[in-house]
């Protein structure tokens, strides 16, 4: 077994003093509340305000979501709801596709219409929780504009309205579903970050390193690669949208992705703090204190949860858990023991809200602001994170940034070399994983655990669903609002697509019919996958 | 190692599915081992992962799945079957649930690798029971 960071940096046998010198208390740390934040936003920490503890939701229709949803707040959820995509909203492609078919409501929210959000937000409130729609960059804005419709057809107050809708461009790299190009995904995200400013529309959008983490980077890498992302993104939100930054730098959440190397991932989260307000105040001259605190959030590994006794994930969540409340979060929403076999059953979810409950009720550990403070080797580990995070940071801008790195194969490239050294790591027994390469059982003695599951009929019924549902629609509004959007799409970049987005969403168009409109007026195929025309003449 | 030489798989998503990291994996797993890899990416129907076989006369297709309802890789066998390529030796690999390994199997897939199996128990499955191997069918 070696003895070593996630990221290959030695960890030595003890640390002391001279470990960290060099470290100035001020300048490096500061107290919790205090510049440069690497303790924490809130002085009392979570005596002020406790984590939100969610789980995140999607399988099946939005019905059987919405009961899932409603489940949660019975099972203990507080502070906001967690919702993802299924595979054939993150494209977006509607659920009757000829592909789309064959696995809606796979993984995630079948959310292809206002019609879907209506069912999955019948009878939970919109305020007084945060509404987070996990997504891609193709669905994000579509489900910006549900909330807008929603609220203004339900009489709620959009101003108290929070959470999170809208997406980064860059998730496909990262084995997200989502087929559109490059160039088409930083527009939709620079049209729905700017909608949500403009209109002081509390909606965040997800700029995560999680994705790329779960797909096989290293730390140091995941903490570079939100950064070189956190920096571009807000850049041209800056500079080619005219925003001022202090407006931006409440647009971004971050979600971690926290494994089982503790101290490495506490680390982590106190490095990514220092590094985003140094970057807001430092290159973006903020002038808010809150700017230089971006809102992190943190999702318990999903990769990290075997496939071979599942019950011992129910230990790796617990720790990982741990982690994420010690390195100081806003919003956990835990992996389940489960996740190597399928989405979460019903005890499964609830063993990983109880493990939140535990650690947040029982323990004592929410008492004391970043009790790691000080230590040697935390401190150490943060520093030296950081440090590695700054060198990956700095190749991806001599390449000319973040979009220029994903175009020149050097994301994918890191990402591919990371994931095949984890897979040698394993094999050699480098990197011990309890219950596969090291006291391993025959699978016939494992333990079954009860797992949810869609049907390749359940899919369909979703499919026949939107099939008939779409023929009930009043055609001519539809026709209307979308012959605006494929105008409005024809303009040049900068012109944003929100408004007439919001209006074909009102008249219930859908997220195949809205972005095949768009990627028809770019020159692309209405269909991503050319199995359908375009079902509209505009000419 | 000359068997191996002549030994040529498919590696495929199959469907909407991106998660590509055991894809990838395995399909350097199984170059390293000598064997000669069309890697088809992700958004492949069961057709053209059909398709492909024939044009590239592939001895194997592995499928790696996160995630699904098996629907397409069930039809993928249908259309295997009605093209008399049963001799086509297919595997999956993947997230896959139990009651799934037993269904695929009863559709024609020969072995399920599900996470975290060995480069080794991998590509000695394959040598072993491709056609033409002694254990594969002729």
């Amino acid at each position: 077994m070696k003895r070593e960071t996630d990221y290959g940096h030695p960890v030595k046998d003890v640390y002391t003093p001279k470990d960290i010198e060099g470290l100035d208390y001020e300048r490096d740390l500061g107290d919790p509340g205090v510049y440069p934040y690497a303790r924490g936003y809130h002085p009392k920490g979570y005596r002020s305000r406790l984590w939100t503890q969610r789980m995140t939701a999607g399988l099946g229709s939005s019905v059987e979501t919405n009961k899932i949803l409603k489940k949660y707040r019975e099972m203990g959820e507080r502070g906001g709801m967690c919702v993802i995509c299924d595979r054939t909203f993150a494209m977006p492609i509607d659920a009757d596709h000829p592909i789309g078919r064959k696995e809606v409501g796979i993984l995630g929210w079948p959310g292809a219409s206002l019609l879907e959000f209506e069912e999955l937000m019948d009878g939970i409130p919109m305020t007084g929780q945060s509404v987070t729609l996990l997504s891609t960059c193709g669905s994000a804005q579509l489900q910006l504009a549900y909330i807008v419709a929603y609220a203004e057809k339900n009489g709620v107050d959009l101003n108290e309205v929070h959470g999170a809708a809208m997406s980064y461009p860059f998730a496909n790299c990262f084995g997200q579903s989502d087929c559109q190009p490059l160039d088409l995904n930083l527009k939709l995200f620079l049209d729905s970050s700017e909608y949500a400013i403009r209109n002081k529309i509390k909606m965040r959008s997800a700029i995560l390193s999680q994705h790329c983490k779960e797909s096989g980077a290293n730390d140091a890498q995941a903490l570079a690669v939100e950064m070189a992302m956190l920096n571009e993104l807000c850049g041209l939100l800056v500079n080619e949208r005219g925003l001022d930054f202090d407006d931006v730098a409440a647009l971004p959440f971050e979600l971690v992705s926290v494994g089982m190397r503790f101290f490495e991932e506490i680390a982590k989260m106190r490095a990514l703090r220092r590094m985003w307000a140094k970057l807001a105040k430092e290159k973006f001259k903020a002038k808010k204190d809150k700017s230089c605190q971006l809102l992190i959030a943190v999702h318990t590994s999903g990769r990290t949860m075997t496939y071979q006794q599942p019950l011992n994930n129910i230990v790796r969540t617990t720790i990982e858990t741990l982690a994420g409340v010690i390195g100081g979060c806003t919003a956990i929403d835990n992996a389940t023991m489960d996740n190597a076999h399928a989405e979460p059953s019903e005890l499964a979810a609830r063993m990983s809200l109880n493990t939140q409950h535990i650690i947040s009720d029982e323990t004592g550990v929410a008492d004391v602001v970043d009790p790691l403070a000080g230590s040697y080797f935390v401190e150490s580990l943060t520093s030296k994170v950081e440090e590695e995070a700054y060198k990956i940071w700095d190749e991806i801008e001599d390449l000319g940034g973040m979009v220029a790195a994903v175009e020149k194969g050097y994301i994918r490239n890191m990402i591919e070399e990371a994931m095949r050294e984890r897979q040698r790591e394993v094999e050699s027994g480098d990197r011990v994983i309890i219950g596969v390469n090291k006291l391993a059982i025959p699978p016939e003695d494992d333990f079954e655990i009860p797992l949810r599951e869609v049907t390749p009929e359940d899919s369909e019924k979703i499919a026949r669903r939107m099939e008939e549902w779409k023929k009930t629609r009043n055609m001519g509004l539809i026709e209307e609002s979308l012959f605006q959007l494929h105008k409005d799409a024809k303009k040049e970049d900068r012109f944003n697509l929100m408004p007439s987005i919001i209006e074909a969403v009102k008249v219930y168009a859908t997220a195949g019919e809205v972005m095949g409109v768009i990627r028809k007026a770019r020159g692309l195929s209405y269909d991503p996958f050319e199995m359908i025309d375009c079902p509209f003449n505009f000419e | 190692m000359n068997k191996r030489k002549n030994i040529k798989a498919i590696v495929s998503m199959i469907g909407l599915d991106q998660h590509v990291v055991g894809g990838v994996v395995v399909a350097s797993i199984l170059k390293n081992a000598g064997i000669e890899v069309v890697y088809l990416g992700v958004y492949q129907t069961a057709e053209m992962i059909v398709q492909a076989a024939i044009q590239e006369d592939v001895d194997a297709i592995g499928i790696s799945s996160h995630g699904s309802n098996y629907g397409q890789i069930e039809e993928m066998m249908g259309l295997l079957k009605e093209r008399g390529m049963d001799d086509v030796l297919v595997i999956c690999g993947g997230t896959i649930p139990k009651k799934q390994i037993s269904r695929l199997k009863e559709k024609g897939v020969s072995e399920i690798f599900t996470p975290q199996s060995t480069s080794e128990s991998i590509v000695d499955y394959i040598v072993s029971n491709v056609r033409g191997s002694n254990g594969g069918a002729n």
